[in-house]
């Protein structure tokens, strides 16, 4: 009994090996067993049942019970000794009963009357036992089996010359087969022969050693097989039985708890049925509890009304400290900000003004309190309350992606050169086709041309009026200078170019023999010889608003704002005559334009902008709708595709002829009227000006490719010019990055990149 | 001498060197200073040295290098900068102070002055606005003046000078031609003798903007608005048969002279725009900067441009010199000065940028002898000189009162400038060693 105190695991290890055969080969598994019953054992510690053995519940603990319990109840503590291995027996014997039977649920105790008469049975096992736990304990001195092919039938190898294979691998050979007559010969001679046993699976006579075979002697006599082993040894009482204050029931567990109710078998077949027949419902609604937060915001509790448009109504304003009855000094109004309150508008009054009393008695009654309680009433069902729809949108993300100012370099950014020399407002500026010079109109009757190098006024034309519009001829070779004041239109000669290029240019301003114009012209229009500079000047029936070349350098069109259908005519220099426009045109014109490559001219009126094919007379090929209230001003891409206006409102539309006859995008920037656009030559820039004297220089690619729509970019506020008057006109120099801006202040500036 | 580690500032110890010649040396100790001195303290300091030497001394401004960097702040923030111990012994060249130390009176012209060339130490030539060149033996006296032009002139340049007596310049103008010139500079420095070209250069289609000797005198290039850069003959004899001799008759005058035409021996073409300026320094390679934002290296002999440096602005002005003539520097439409290194391989970025000027750039010309010193002038009226060893200038002239045109150095030790306010100025008394 001592080897049981080792632990309860290796007790029922044991229990569980008597139970079944003993063997060599199942003595073999017995440490890969042990180990899974440790986890078993630790899987019933927590509490699970198991069906294995009859310790169920608390592990170590239990057969212990037992033993107690048997002495306790049925021999009265006689035979203390033999009992332990009664105890052990019966024990297992119940469990089989348990895992037998399912009808018995009688006590145990009737079980173990019985039990006594296997004894010598149970003593057998118990032997058994003790053997195995000495095996156990000295498993060194075990011989391994030489043949390694396990637990198979042996007739497997019944045919084969080898048993097996060893541990190397390598074949057993079956050892030959002895004459049946010579084999008992020889168990005759041998007096040992009844101690020999054949060993049919290592193929090898076992001789068993005198020890071994007294075991044997002594197991078959039902005796422990040692004979050192004493059966009486006196008990060791590990546990008192004596009654304690918290008795552990020593009752074994009832059968009852261990095999399912047959009542509730019934309980549970009755409930389906209930369910299956729709008896029983399920998935009731909650009723939900009717109570609400009594002292609970309203404003928070609107989803829980059931009106969709309730609005709480906006609280009163709490009383602070100027509202108390005492409060500090800071708050209380000097008499000269009651005096100021008197002054003001009643409604910016204040409604109440602190004061100060020595105690809460002697305040008086609030003589207002009626009334606004009045007019919180009124407030609360009179004025309509309207919730506000709020979109929280992140306003940067709504600002379309453009590309960094810094990549779209080079554009005018700085003014670093300004040409003086004006005494009046620079109404008009112009560049030559090089970008050499640069040419100015003022509203002192001057006409200059400046270097644009260096600033240096290099000629000055001097006229009675106030120059309207000067343009210098595309043409490099044909440095003529249209200047257009009041009535006339003259034709300078600059004196530029070389000596050949004077020449065609002396002939063609030469006034000696200008042809009789025609009748249909000659109302509008008479070509005079130029006195003053030697040149030519044409006279018009109106005053002249916006000239501008061809690109040829021959023709150049003239619109007076006040001519109304005879508003635009066009001049040819060459022949020098004159001509009308070949269709009509509707409405105020403002100005024309000519198409940088085709055969289209652009009139703007007041409204719109219609295109003209000059070579089909007619009506207008396009009408460009801009939305604009009035248009002041015009220029088109050199690509010829894309136009741009400005207004008088301070509106500029984009538009791509290709796309759509509405803008395609129009730019409110200024806040005054615009008074010109520009577009660059080569760099994609326009440029607009205006009264505010502020210039606007915006990015303008326009692609090739015809889906990808131009991209507009606003780049530079252009300021410098002083305030009064604003920037009259713009220009951009032919070739470089620049912007020549004309002041009110009669000064021109150069902005470069 | 003990360190006072407890002092306010920190002491150095320095010592002072010099190239300077006698009068400027300060013996070879080493002193101790406080370490917060600028450029004045430290200008003060070997003033007093010297002086406590030599009781005549005047005091002269003095500029100060360490490890060839100009000071330009406080010593401390200097060495922190530029991380040198401030254990060890400073070592700090001086040199005179780059800054006009006399302003000549200015003579004033009829117009804008547009060109200043002072080439010659003889004489400073001007081109001006009124189409006449004019030469200058001194402030205020006018020897000679060029006429012929029917245009403003734009650029002078000195052809010749390799004999005494004569002198062969040569004058751009934007009536499309250029005028060569022969006079003797020695001859009526009382009154002004008028003088008229040997030779009209005829061939640009639009204004020229500049023009450049070679070295040897026999050529001369000149740049146009026409995009062009034309190579011209400036013998006078005809021998060649290219350009044809005419006669021309002053209207009024009853002197006769022989006037030769001469064309364009070649034309170097590849700018796209007016191209504003060239400089000629050696015998067959041309510099030329241009509105299409490129300065061009051309090479005379087979008419090629074997450099182009992309800038980004229109260039007004360029100029070749500085370390073995190799730098080029250019101005044009910002008022960066920028100076490249051909010869750093892989790369156009500028070398160096100055840019304390506030408007366009006009002119620059680097110092003919040194290797650092340049000059920028500038529409915002003033003229800067530059080192290259310090980002700051050294010093501003602002003796103008409106645009600067064209400035030169002149006798290597001088300013000239012409401007706007049809001034010729003489800043001089520029100690450049």
């Amino acid at each position: 009994m001592t080897k049981r105190s080792k632990g309860a695991n290796e007790d029922k290890l044991i229990e569980t090996k008597s139970k079944n055969v003993s063997g060599k080969s199942q003595k073999q598994k017995k440490p890969v067993e042990a180990e899974s019953l440790k986890e078993e054992d630790l899987l019933q510690a927590s509490g699970t049942d198991s069906d294995y053995d009859g310790d169920s519940l608390p592990g170590s603990l239990n057969s212990d019970d037992f033993d107690s319990d048997f002495s306790d109840s049925e021999d009265d503590g006689t035979h203390e000794g033999t009992e332990d291995g009664d105890v052990e027996f019966s024990d297992d014997d119940d469990v089989l009963e348990h895992d037998g039977s399912i009808d018995n649920e009688d006590d145990d105790g009737s079980e173990h009357v019985g039990s006594d008469n296997n004894e010598e049975h149970g003593s057998d096992e118990d032997s058994e036992r003790g053997e195995a736990v000495e095996e156990s304990d000295s498993s060194e001195d075990e011989v391994p089996s030489r043949n390694t092919v396990g637990n198979v039938p042996l007739k497997w190898y019944e045919d084969e010359k080898h048993i097996g294979y060893d541990l190397t691998g390598k074949k057993i050979t079956k050892k030959e087969k002895q004459d049946k007559l010579d084999s008992f010969l020889a168990t005759i001679d041998d007096s040992k022969t009844w101690r020999k046993i054949y060993d049919e699976y290592n193929d090898e006579d076992v001789e068993l050693t005198k020890e071994e075979s007294k075991i044997v002697q002594r197991i078959l006599k039902g005796e422990a097989p040692h004979a050192d082993f004493d059966p009486y040894a006196p008990y060791v009482e590990w546990f008192k039985h004596d009654d304690a204050i918290h008795p552990l029931s020593s009752a074994p567990e009832p059968k009852r708890r261990f095999i399912p109710s047959k009542w509730e078998a019934k309980k549970v077949v009755k409930i389906v049925r209930a369910i299956r027949k729709g008896w029983i419902k399920f998935d009731k609604p909650e009723e939900e509890p009717n109570v609400y937060l009594l002292w609970g915001d309203d404003s928070t509790s609107d989803q829980k009304s059931k009106h969709l448009t309730y609005i709480p109504p906006p609280k009163l304003k709490l009383p602070g400290h100027d509202e108390s009855y005492n409060p500090s000094l800071e708050y209380i109004p000097t008499e000269e900000e009651k005096a100021s309150y008197e002054l003001m508008f009643e409604e910016d009054r204040p409604k109440f003004i602190p004061t100060r009393f020595t105690s809460l008695r002697s305040i008086p009654a609030y003589e207002n309190a009626l009334k606004e309680s009045f007019e919180r009433c009124l407030d609360l069902y009179l004025c309509p309350r309207v919730r506000k729809k709020r979109i929280n949108i992140d306003p940067e993300s709504l600002k379309p992606k453009l590309p960094s100012r810094k990549d779209l370099r080079p554009y005018p950014n700085s003014c670093y050169l300004e040409y003086k020399g004006h005494t009046g407002a620079v109404t008009s500026i112009s560049t030559d086709s090089s970008g050499e010079w640069i040419a100015s109109g003022s509203t002192d009757g001057s006409v200059r041309m400046w270097e644009v190098e260096t600033g240096r006024c290099l000629k000055v034309w001097q006229f009675d009026e106030a120059i309207m519009c000067v343009a210098w001829n595309p043409l490099s070779r044909l440095p003529v200078l249209a200047v257009a004041m009041g009535r006339d239109l003259f034709f300078l000669n600059t004196e530029l170019g070389t000596d050949e290029e004077q020449e065609i240019t002396k002939e063609r301003l030469h006034s000696g023999n200008i042809p009789e114009p025609d009748a249909s012209v000659a109302a509008i229009v008479t070509w005079l010889p130029d006195e003053l500079y030697g040149g030519i000047k044409i006279r018009h029936f109106k005053s002249i608003s916006s000239i501008d070349w061809h690109r040829k350098g021959d023709y150049l069109s003239t619109v007076m704002a006040s001519g109304e259908t005879r508003g635009v005519v066009l001049h040819q220099l060459s022949k020098q005559k004159t001509q009308r426009l070949p269709f009509k045109i509707r409405g105020l014109p403002v100005c024309t334009l000519f198409h940088p490559s085709l055969s289209y001219f652009f009139v703007a009126t007041r409204k719109d902008v219609r295109v003209y094919n000059l070579l089909k007379p007619g009506e207008a090929t396009k009408k460009l709708e801009t939305g604009l209230r009035e248009i002041s001003s015009m220029a088109i891409h050199p690509g010829g595709d894309n136009l741009i206006v400005g207004s008088k409102e301070g509106k500029m539309c984009w538009f791509d002829m290709d796309l759509s006859s509405k803008p395609y995008k129009t730019l409110k920037n200024h806040p005054k009227d615009i008074t010109n656009v520009a577009v660059h030559r080569s760099y994609p820039l326009f440029a607009s000006c205006s009264e505010d004297s502020t210039a606007y220089v915006f990015h303008g690619m326009v692609y090739n490719d015809l889906n990808q729509n131009p991209l507009i970019v606003p780049l530079e506020i252009l300021r410098g010019h002083s305030s009064k008057g604003g920037v009259l006109d713009c220009k951009f120099h032919p070739r470089q990055p620049w912007l020549f801006t004309a002041g009110a202040d009669s000064i021109i500036k150069l902005y470069c990149h | 001498m003990d360190i006072d580690g407890e002092d306010v500032s920190r002491r150095l110890h320095v010592k002072f060197v010099t190239k300077l010649d006698s009068p400027f040396k300060v013996p070879v100790n080493s002193v101790a200073i406080p370490s917060n001195v600028t450029r004045l303290g430290l200008s003060s300091i070997v003033n007093s040295i010297i002086e406590s030497e030599n009781p005549e001394w005047k005091t002269e401004p003095f500029d100060f290098l360490i490890d060839g960097e100009l000071i330009r702040m406080s010593l401390e923030e200097f060495l922190l900068a530029k991380g040198i111990s401030a254990e060890r012994t400073l070592e700090i060249e001086y040199i005179r102070a780059v800054t006009p130390r006399k302003e000549e009176e200015p003579s004033l012209h009829d117009d804008w002055v547009s060109a200043v060339n002072g080439s010659s130490p003889r004489f400073i030539l001007t081109g001006c606005y009124d189409g006449l060149g004019r030469v200058w033996s001194s402030a205020g006296s006018c020897s000679h003046i060029l006429e012929g032009h029917s245009g403003a002139i734009s650029s002078v340049a000195l052809v010749n000078s390799n004999d005494a007596e004569t002198v062969t310049v040569a004058t751009a103008s934007k009536d499309r031609t250029l005028r060569l010139f022969k006079f003797d500079p020695a001859e009526s420095v009382d009154s002004t003798t008028k003088v008229r070209a040997y030779k009209i250069l005829r061939g640009h289609k639009a204004s020229v903007q500049s023009v450049s000797a070679q070295k040897s005198g026999n050529m001369v290039c000149s740049s146009s608005w026409d995009c062009t850069i034309n190579l011209w003959n400036t013998n006078e004899s005809t021998s060649e048969g290219e350009s044809v001799s005419v006669k021309k008759r002053k209207g009024n005058n009853q002197a006769e002279e022989s006037q030769s035409e001469g064309e364009a021996v070649t034309s170097l073409v590849g700018h796209t725009q007016c191209v504003s300026s060239v400089v000629w320094p050696e015998h067959d390679v041309i510099y030329s900067s241009s509105w299409d934002h490129s300065v061009r290296r051309w090479d005379v002999e087979t008419g090629k441009d074997s450099l182009n440096l992309f800038c980004g602005k229109a260039l007004n002005t360029v100029d070749v010199g500085g370390e073995s003539s190799a730098l080029i520097a250019a101005g044009g439409s910002d008022p960066i000065l920028r100076v490249w290194d051909p010869r750093k391989p892989g790369t156009s970025a500028p070398v160096f940028q100055f840019s304390s000027h506030s408007s366009w750039i006009s002119a620059c010309k680097w110092h003919k002898s040194s290797w650092f010193h340049l000059l920028s002038a500038s529409y915002d009226g003033k003229i800067m000189l530059w080192d290259l060893r310090t980002a700051w200038p050294l010093s501003v002239i602002d003796t103008h009162n409106d645009k600067v045109l064209s400035a030169d150095w002149w006798k290597g030790e001088s300013v000239v400038s012409g401007g706007a306010d049809s001034n010729l100025r003489i800043s001089s008394g520029i100690a450049i060693s």
